[in-house]
């Protein structure tokens, strides 16, 4: 009982924020937000079933596109839950064929298929004739930090709820045997592409928020690959199998860049891919597997 | 009535055949063993009834329903379950998980976890693995492992349970136990079974039937008395026929 009146009591703090009164401060909150919001959701489809999507920005980049396709027509907070449907529906269309494939292929087939994506957007703004646009007179910064953190913890208990559930004990056992699996009856191709599609719905929430954030959309810079790298290597990080994991994961790479990239950028990315190597070799299980396997040692 | 009615079951893996129009009946409560040499196509057969490979030809009815061509998860839960010769365990979950997961899904179906956790005990107490319950599945011996494949089978509630070689590699004494100890699965969960095995005096003792492959045809099938004295599968057994 203790460990839920924590978790509430932080929630409570993290809600109380912008009672600070900086809006630097409020930033960074937005930042953890997002990237515990993202990385948790990657973990329904990555780390529980061990399907490792490498372009988990489509889904991101789709909710933000909605939203400026949305911008000034629609209340901001409809164009937000339309992003996410929007994603979820793009996770069944693509996942229906891509999820066939297992291991390296379909790694690189979630990368390429975001690639793809990006550019089917880039040419549609082109023929449009619209390169980059703007976004202005949204939410303030606090109203959008509330939203974001709002998802971070309803994807931190969706990640909690499922790992526990029956939905993920099956993906758990794909994970771990996919035609094992399959022999003791458990739907396999079903529980797969519903993963992924839970897996994008509030990443597509998130992008909507976070291009309300920047004011601007532009699809080179929203559709970034980086933002695929950054998940994963906080899902590694802080390890994949439970929610706790891209909560640590997301935490230390948020103070990591705070505390680097306006000293040392160079020395950041350094950091991130000696980090993202060092745990891949080490720790596969990430910061929570190492520490709950220590608690199991002691304990 | 049969419960499983195989047809002229084939499949072809590109110019090999590896089962040739093999047709065989199984009455329901009975345990029917399948021998042959290594490659004759008995995991085949059962990958076959199992759902886990396409038959490239022939039918094959499940109480009554046609289960050719059907996913694997579908099959199961029309109640065949398989065990592997290749053991594939769940080895980063408990065994316990294993059995549980089995239980949730499969046949049974079970949608709470404690219900299940009570099958998955059950089950385990029956296969003798009920001590290794909190275990890593991937730390178990090779021994211990095929009894997991047992157990996960049974977990799923099968109607139809395939065991392929899961006699293999153990004493004679172990062996023994595994006779008594699926003898006892029978009973107790109304089963009927397709065993493969290449102890033969193991077969003789545990079935009704035995069925004989050799190079992807049934050469064979009768009662153990009559298969050992049939002259054929003393030829291909005895006689260096491969
Ligand atoms: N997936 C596969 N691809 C190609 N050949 C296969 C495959 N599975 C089995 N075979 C071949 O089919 C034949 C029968 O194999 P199998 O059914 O495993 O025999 P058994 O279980 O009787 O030892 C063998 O020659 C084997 O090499
Ligand atoms: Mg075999």
């Amino acid at each position: 009982m203790k460990a839920p009146l924590g978790l509430a009591a932080a929630v409570v703090a993290a809600a109380a924020l912008p009672l600070l009164g900086s809006d630097y401060a409020v930033g960074i909150g937005l930042s953890l937000a997002m990237w515990v919001a993202l990385t948790q959701s990657w973990v329904l489809i990555s780390g529980m079933a061990g399907y490792v999507s490498l372009g988990h920005v489509v889904f991101y980049g789709t909710g933000a596109y909605v939203m400026v396709l949305a911008w000034q027509q629609y209340p901001p907070w409809l164009a937000v839950l339309a992003g996410g449907i929007a994603a979820g529906v793009l996770a069944l269309a693509i996942g229906w064929p891509v999820l066939r494939v297992r291991g390296p292929s379909f790694v690189i087939l979630t990368f390429g298929v975001a690639e793809l994506v990006k550019y089917v957007v880039v040419n549609v703004e082109g023929a449009l004739g619209r390169f980059g646009r703007v976004l202005f007179g949204g939410p303030d910064l606090q109203t959008l930090y509330w939203a974001m953190l709002g998802l971070a913890v309803a994807a931190s208990v969706l990640t909690y709820v499922v790992r526990r559930s029956r939905f993920g004990g099956g993906l758990i056992a794909i994970r771990e045997d996919e035609d094992a699996a399959e022999a003791v009856g458990i739907p396999a191709a079903k529980l797969k592409l519903a993963a992924f599609a839970l897996s994008a719905v509030i990443p597509g929430m998130v992008g909507a928020i976070m291009v309300m954030r920047s004011t601007y959309f532009e699809p080179l810079q929203v559709f970034s690959p980086v933002v695929s790298f950054t998940i994963v290597t906080m899902a590694v990080i802080g390890g994949s199998d439970d929610a706790p994991g891209p909560l640590f994961g997301a935490a230390f790479l948020v103070v990591l860049a705070e505390t680097l990239w306006s000293t040392l950028p160079e020395a950041y990315m350094i950091a991130q891919g000696a980090l993202l190597i060092a745990f891949v070799l080490f720790a596969p299980d990430g910061i929570h597997g190492r520490l709950t396997a220590r608690r199991a040692r002691s304990g | 009535m049969s419960l499983l009615s195989v047809e002229a079951a084939t499949k072809r893996f590109g110019g090999l055949t590896a089962l040739d129009a093999v047709s065989l009946e199984v009455a329901p409560g009975s345990i029917t063993g399948v021998m042959g040499a290594n490659g004759a196509g008995k995991t085949t057969l059962f990958s076959l009834i199992a759902g886990t490979d396409r038959p490239s030809g022939g039918r094959i009815t499940f109480d009554g329903r046609r289960v050719d061509g059907l996913p694997a998860d579908r099959v199961c839960r029309l109640g065949i379950a398989r065990t592997f010769q290749i053991v594939r365990p769940f080895a980063g979950m408990t065994v316990l998980d294993n059995v549980a997961v089995a239980a949730m899904y499969g046949r049974r179906r079970i949608r709470a976890r404690g219900p299940a956790e009570v099958i998955a005990w059950e089950v385990l107490e029956a296969t003798g693995l009920a001590d290794r319950a909190h275990q890593a599945a991937g730390s178990l011996t090779l021994a211990g492992r095929k009894r997991l494949e047992v157990a996960r089978a049974l977990a799923t509630g099968p109607r139809l349970l395939l065991l392929d070689e899961v006699m293999a590699g153990l004493t004679a004494t172990e062996v023994a136990e595994a006779l008594a100890m699926i003898e006892d699965l029978r009973r107790r969960y109304d089963l009927t079974i397709l065993v493969i095995e290449h102890v033969m005096r193991a077969l003789m003792r545990l079935c009704d039937r035995i069925v004989v492959l050799h190079h992807g045809r049934l050469i064979a099938i009768g009662t153990p008395a009559e298969i050992a004295t049939h002259p054929e599968v003393v030829d291909a057994y005895l006689g260096g026929g491969s």
